[in-house]
């Protein structure tokens, strides 16, 4: 078997796998794991938005939360104060982290490293605290609860997040969707520039590319991912809260990316299932689990740079599998 | 005073012609430093001009101010009589003024062909996110084309990261080719090449030279004398000489300015005798 060969029966797998959860999971295991595979979906699509960022425009953001929280509010917002039906909403919860990450971006791709960095957290904090502020509009600490508004009505029939399957599903098709995107996105001529940002920004504008632009646009996809992870992280709990918007949420998308694989496609999947499942079965034991993902956090970037997808690449060059 | 009169000859003799390159009086300082002093040359079109001088005498802060890498204090920028003196340094390479670093730098993470395609593609400005890269013909065929030039055509897929010292110098020298630049400056070329990749890297100069307008700095005296028309010698920022290689040669002034440093005294002689 050649290398293309494995990566694609991996793939393959995967796929029939998580297409397959709603009936494989009820009939070996608790149903609520559905629940925990649906929001692996979702903060992996979050990671996503750090991924592209950092590992193919080499901007490290601290500040994707400011994006999901604006992507929750908006469906919020939309559902319960405005009395949005389910697409309106979904459009108002993408529609916001987008402006907001094009009015960010303005200002924060003129850094780079740790002046990005930081520029990207104190963002998040100002909303953050904000956030908590206008209560009114908000919720404040409780945050804004919601009922569900059906996403299609037929005649009499409707179908909606009320029902897990159908939730599940709508998860897993808008994720899969995006990463497809993404991936047609980094085989562009816009991807290819974005990796000749990432590896030398000062050759870069000297063959021509308006660095500042591209990366502009670069922010502002990354928004969008980090705010449609957040609306339908709000419709997946029914709920819009600050506490989502705080640094210490992209602080973890950070560590989830950069463990699975930062600068390949599915390595903040990776990275997000190992943390979030290590997490469920393990705090149920034991409530320091955070001291088990800090340890492998920190053996990974030492041992192993490119995360566990790059250790898989590694072993697949190592031990047979020709390169086709 | 002899400087400013060889510039105004200079510029004098190539009136007819546009310059392919005019500066005129460009200055920059860095505090109390002036890195260039009153700069002003037209470099003529079809000649492959070079700059020397010791280390500091402000060359690469001269490039630096050309491709807009550095805002300049005082003075104006033409390149083809285009005034370019405020420009972004990408909008100057989009004009056709393409340039390399002192220190090679290639996209380490990209392979070969790719960092050959987005060259040629940043030129042609539109980077559309929803069309596949292999699906420009005209791109993939200059990669092509650019490949088989610099002869790294069995290197295509390589990631440039691995790639060897002289390797990286074609491949650089490929990824000027590919911006398809009308004016090439190049800064120390072949710094730090054994003698046989400086031999090859001399060659495929020469070779661009006939089609590219080259302003080359350089160190190595001996490439020096033996690629370029005219040479400028440059001394604490400022123009100290320039002309043909021969008069630079026999110039005192240029003796005086090398004879403090040992190592380059022999490679004056030699050429004064050549």
């Amino acid at each position: 078997m050649t290398r293309t060969a494995i990566d694609r029966g991996v793939l393959a797998a995967s796929a029939v796998f998580l297409l397959s959860v709603p009936w494989l999971i009820p009939a070996v295991a608790d149903r609520f794991w559905v629940n925990v595979i649906a929001e692996i979906l979702i903060w992996s699509l979050f990671a996503s938005s750090v991924n592209l960022l950092f590992g193919y425009v080499g901007l490290l953001s601290f500040g994707q939360a400011l994006f999901f929280g604006f992507g929750m509010y908006g469906v919020a917002i939309g559902v319960e104060k405005l009395g949005l039906g389910f697409w309106p909403a979904l459009g108002l919860g993408v529609a916001a982290p987008v402006a907001m990450a094009f009015i960010a971006g303005i200002f924060a791709v003129r850094l780079t490293w740790h002046y990005f960095a930081i520029i990207t957290v104190v963002f998040s904090l100002i909303f953050y605290f904000l956030a908590l502020t206008l209560k009114p509009l908000t919720g404040g600490d409780d945050g804004i609860s919601f009922a569900i508004p059906p996403t299609f009505r037929l005649g009499g029939a409707e179908w909606g997040f009320a029902n897990e399957s159908f939730q599940y599903f709508f998860i897993l098709f808008a994720v899969a969707a995006c990463l497809y995107a993404m991936r047609r996105l980094l085989a562009s001529p816009l991807g290819k520039a974005f990796m000749a940002i990432r590896d030398n920004d000062v050759r870069a504008s000297l063959i021509g590319l308006n660095v500042y632009w591209l990366r502009l646009v670069a922010f502002v996809i990354a928004g969008f991912l980090a705010g449609l992870s957040g609306a339908l992280f709000a419709f997946f709990g029914r709920y819009a809260s600050a506490t989502y918007m705080f640094y210490h949420v992209s602080g973890e998308a950070v560590v989830w990316t950069i463990v699975g694989g930062a600068g390949t496609l599915f390595g903040p999947l990776v990275g997000t299932s190992l943390f979030i499942l290590i997490r469920e079965v393990v705090s149920t034991h034991w409530q320091h689990h955070s001291l088990i993902v800090g340890a492998m956090a920190i053996l990974i970037v030492i041992y192993a740079p490119r995360g566990v997808v790059g250790v898989w690449r590694d072993l697949l060059e190592r031990f047979g599998a020709p390169k086709l | 005073m002899t400087a400013a009169t060889t510039a105004a000859t200079t510029a004098a003799t190539t009136a007819a012609i546009t310059p392919i390159l005019r500066i005129e009086g460009l200055s920059k300082r860095f505090g109390g430093l002036t890195a260039v002093d009153n700069f002003t040359l037209a470099f003529e079109p079809g000649r492959l001009h070079a700059i020397i001088g010791p280390n500091g005498a402000g060359k690469t802060t001269l490039f630096n101010l050309i491709s807009g890498f550095l805002p300049s204090d005082e003075g104006r920028v033409f390149f083809a009589g285009q005034e370019i003196t405020r420009l972004k340094p990408h909008r100057i390479s989009r004009l056709g003024v393409s340039r390399t670093l002192q220190v090679k730098s290639v996209f380490n993470q990209l392979s070969v062909a790719d960092n050959l395609w987005i060259t040629a593609q940043a030129g042609r400005g539109v980077m559309n996110p929803f069309r596949a890269a292999a699906s420009y013909r005209q791109t993939c065929e200059d990669v092509e084309r650019v490949l088989e030039q610099v002869e790294l055509t069995a290197l295509a897929d390589r990631l440039a990261g691995t790639l060897s010292y002289g390797d990286v110098a074609l491949l650089e020298i490929g990824m000027a080719i590919a911006s398809r630049p009308k004016l090439l400056l190049l800064d120390e070329p072949i710094c730090g090449m054994s003698p046989a990749e400086t031999e090859r890297t001399v060659a495929k100069i020469r070779e661009l030279a006939k089609t590219i307008d080259i302003v080359i700095i350089e160190h190595d005296m001996e490439v020096v004398f033996g690629i370029a028309d005219d040479i400028t010698v440059m001394a604490q920022g400022a123009i100290l000489a320039t002309g043909s290689p021969k008069a630079i040669a026999a110039d005192e002034k240029v003796r005086e300015a090398y004879l403090g440093r040992p190592e380059d005294e022999d490679y004056t002689g030699e050429a004064a005798g050549a």
